[in-house]
């Protein structure tokens, strides 16, 4: 365990590194961009005067150096900015949709590991059987189908043709069903294939033999010999999949109308927000860091056999 | 064995407890929300409408928006408004323009009050005008207020204005939701500032109660209001951004109505018993606008034969699913100084035989086209492209995110690297006048939205004239004879005005649009 505080305490530190980094790539890739922020904000018909005013308001005429300075320091005095789109603070900006991105990525999260897992699971163990072939193509289909599509699908069926659940919104305890339900078809069929092909794996190892020769009941040799040293991949693919949900699932809080991350991050880049865009992308590098180091302390919880 | 299973129990206790949390996290997350917020029993004192954009600011002087500017004309009034092509009052009572149009006198109508209980008076008026004039303000849609030399209270209830040169157009601007008149103290009040407004604090039928960013903004019924009491208790606006999704939300009757259903559907929601399409006009009008410094396109046989080869009315019908109406004129027929000036009938053989002429058969030309901006933007590209291919060109469409577009049509002539690109223009307010910029050199690139790069002495003429003639029936002319010219010079190819569709439940009634493209629906009630 001491190995395991010591690793934290390096990787901690380590990411001090990568949020630097991260601060200069997406600084830089922001100025990078073509389209002037000052005549997006400004609009089609401003005068020059008038963009010119707003450059100079937004601090975007200094020099590269000093305008990453001003972003940098503020940002390590707890200070994101203010964004130019909505004069309001960025940290506000965030933290107004932070509860429902955590919210739908959770519920979408467990949707997927728990459902993911056993349909994996019961997959490989009755392996080329007919529910095997039909949790396999199912979980096809959930990798391949849009989003978008899913997500308009389950909205004319649950919403407009029975009636029972909100189209769209967070407002109604009801509201997550349905685009947790959709980002939690693409994690179900995700982890259930991973589960699958990882158990297939397991289970064909000599201990799976000895430990049915010995007597073990099934259930034990499946969950307890079988699923848990098949768990670390299936951890793995599983806490990206949590990662990559915490950045915001634009195409389902577009079709939901889910006030999350995801849709402030494309509105901030499509209105050249600079302070919107650099905030949440460190935050979100942030999150991915800690999600990291927990998903590590997992690990060993998993498989005592891992040493750091 | 006996070691690792112990672990593995601590271990899966573990996972256990963890999950546990997870769930408690969850319950929590999901049922902190205020159920109240929903369409809850009292479904009927609650008027809920289904918009696309989120508001970026409610500070009336900050809008940019037709929607947002919308949402805010709930809670903040005007001076003035537009009625059948005539300025009315609205918080001013009367308004009086002198001979020589540098001064307007207006009375304030009396016992007005603010949602905040202070008066509505003369001072606040000078207040409003001097704070929208201010250089330090970020006023995005300022520029008509520019004339503006200074407002002075000449009584309690009364103001005067004093324009540095004449200006039709400045009565118009007032109309304007920029131009709104805010509570002065409320600037400081409600955790407001003047640069970081997000609390209005108007005159208006409805007050602010509050706003969720990427989710809804709710108004209540102001009781003090001066004017006619609107029929619903509060008024819910949901951000919606999926035009798929409002068109669901009205169907299951989740919110009473929506604007801009996907336009593929219009059909078949006309079709549906339970829900009512209004096409409203709007003074949107989309366009190709062709670079008149390019060697080829500044020839107007050119331009001309583009207009011919396109067959507009097609693609409104088929790309557009008819919401839209084919341009007559170089503006909407909504403005003030439309007239109508002709058209280009689709006619490939007469483009060919003009391109020919001009020497440019088999051209190649760069259309770049926004995409999901306005209505079908990006196929109405594709088919316009295919078209001009027909008459033998060689056309290549790409498109851009819309901050990357502005940046390549907004650039200085020598650095322009576009040589056709689909836009629109809805001017905020309807007179001729902000559409007619688009004509002119001082607004070429990167000044302004002269995109085209056209520029015509004797157009130039009729619009210098047009800005400072105070008769409205001699200004309505000249307007007239420069789109007699522009027309000819095709510095576009002139597409349609688009329409502003807008749906509501057959359970509801009094909604309308304006040409501005907002819905008026302040005094929607339930169709008895």
């Amino acid at each position: 365990m001491k190995g395991t505080a010591a690793h934290i305490v390096r990787t901690l530190l380590l990411s001090l590194v990568t949020l630097f980094g991260v601060s200069v790539l997406i600084f830089l890739m922001l100025r990078v961009l073509p389209g002037d922020p000052a005549r997006v904000l400004a609009g089609l018909d401003a005068s020059a005067e008038q963009v010119d005013r707003i450059r100079a308001e937004l601090g975007l005429d200094e020099p590269l150096l000093s305008q990453y300075w001003a972003f940098i320091s503020g940002v390590l005095q707890g200070d994101l900015g203010v964004s130019a789109r909505t004069s309001r603070p960025v940290a506000l900006e965030i933290f107004a949709r932070m509860p429902a991105t955590l919210t739908l990525a959770v519920v979408a999260t467990v949707i997927g590991s728990v459902v993911g897992v056993a349909a994996g699971v019961v997959a490989a163990v009755r392996r080329n059987s007919v529910v095997d072939h039909v949790i396999s193509s199912v979980a096809m289909m959930g990798v391949s189908m849009p989003v978008y599509w899913l997500g308009l699908l389950l909205i004319l069926l649950f919403a407009v043709t029975l009636g029972w659940l909100p189209a769209a919104g967070s407002d109604e305890p009801l509201s997550i069903v349905l685009p947790a339900a959709t980002l939690g078809a693409f994690s179900t069929a995700l982890v259930s294939r991973m589960t699958r092909a990882s158990m297939l794996e397991v289970l064909g190892q000599d201990f799976i033999r000895t430990a049915q020769a010995k007597g073990a009941p099934p259930r034990t040799v499946i969950i307890r010999h079988g699923l848990r040293n098949a768990f670390i991949p299936i951890l793995t693919v599983i806490s990206l999949q949590f990662g990559a949900l915490l950045g915001g699932a634009v195409l389902t809080e577009t079709v939901f109308g889910w006030p999350g991350i995801g849709r402030l991050l494309v509105d901030s880049i499509a209105a050249r927000d600079f302070a919107v865009v650099q905030g949440l992308v460190l935050v979100y590098a942030l999150l991915f860091v800690l999600l990291n180091v927990f998903v590590d302390v997992l690990y060993v919880v998993v498989d005592p056999r891992i040493r750091y | 064995m006996i070691r690792s299973t112990a672990r593995g129990r601590t271990a899966r206790k573990r996972i256990f407890v963890a999950l546990v949390a997870t769930g408690v996290l969850l319950g929590a997350c999901s049922f902190e929300e205020d159920p109240a917020a929903g369409t809850g029993g009292e479904a009927d004192s609650t008027f809920s409408i289904a918009v696309g954009i989120d508001p970026d600011t409610l500070d009336p002087a900050g809008q940019t928006t037709t929607t947002v500017q919308n949402m805010v004309d709930y809670m903040v009034e005007p001076l003035v408004k537009m009625q059948d092509g005539q300025i009315v009052g609205v918080l001013a009572e009367t308004v009086e323009t002198s001979p020589d149009g540098l001064t307007i006198d207006m009375t304030l109508r009396q016992g007005v009050t603010f949602h905040d209980g202070t008066p509505f008076d003369a001072a606040a008026v000078v207040f409003n005008l001097e704070r929208i004039t201010d250089p330090a303000l970020r006023v995005p849609l300022g520029s008509p207020f520019e004339t503006m030399q200074s407002v002075t209270a000449t009584g309690e209830h009364s103001v005067r204005i004093a324009l540095s040169k004449p200006a039709p157009i400045f009565l118009n601007a007032l109309t304007i939701t920029t131009a709104g008149m805010i509570s002065p103290a409320s600037v400081q009040a409600e955790g407001n500032t003047n640069d970081n407004y997000q609390h209005p604090v108007g005159t208006g039928p409805y007050t602010f109660t509050s706003f969720t960013p990427g989710q809804s903004l709710t108004v209540t019924k102001f009781p003090g209001y001066w004017g006619e009491q609107p029929h619903y208790e509060t008024v819910e606006f949901r951000v919606v951004p999926e035009a798929a999704t409002r068109e669901s939300l009205l169907l299951a009757g989740q919110v009473d109505m929506i604007i801009l259903p996907p336009v593929s559907d219009l059909e078949a929601l006309r079709n549906n018993p339970d829900v009512t399409v209004i096409l409203g006009e709007s003074d949107r009008s989309i366009y190709i606008a062709l670079d008149n410094n390019d060697p080829l396109l500044s020839n107007p046989q050119v331009r001309q034969a583009l207009n011919h080869a396109v067959d507009k009315q097609a693609i409104v019908d088929n790309v557009l699913f008819g919401a839209a109406k084919v341009m007559d004129a170089p503006m909407s027929s909504a403005l003030f100084g439309y007239c109508s000036t002709g058209s280009y009938d689709y006619d490939p053989e007469r483009a060919r035989q003009l391109l020919t002429a001009a020497g440019a058969q088999g051209a190649t030309l760069d259309l770049l086209t926004p995409s999901g901006r306005y209505v079908q933007d990006q196929q109405a590209s594709e088919a316009i492209a295919g078209y001009l291919r027909e008459v033998g060109l060689t056309v290549n469409v790409s498109t851009s995110d819309w901050g990357a577009f502005l940046g390549r049509v907004n650039a200085a002539p020598s650095e322009n690297t576009v040589d056709m690109h689909l836009l629109g223009w809805a001017p905020g307010i309807l007179d001729a006048d902000q559409q007619m910029q688009m004509f002119r050199s001082a607004t070429h690139p990167p000044a302004g939205l002269g995109t085209a790069f056209y520029t015509n002495p004797r157009v130039e003429e009729l619009l210098a004239q047009a800005d400072v003639e105070v008769n409205q029936d001699v200004r309505e002319q000249l307007y007239c004879d420069a789109s007699t010219t522009i027309w000819q010079d095709a510095p576009w190819i002139f597409l349609w005005t688009q329409s502003f569709p807008v749906v509501h439940s057959k359970d509801v009634t009094g909604i309308a649009t304006t040409p501005t493209e907002k819905f008026d629906a302040v005094h929607a009630r339930p169709a008895s």
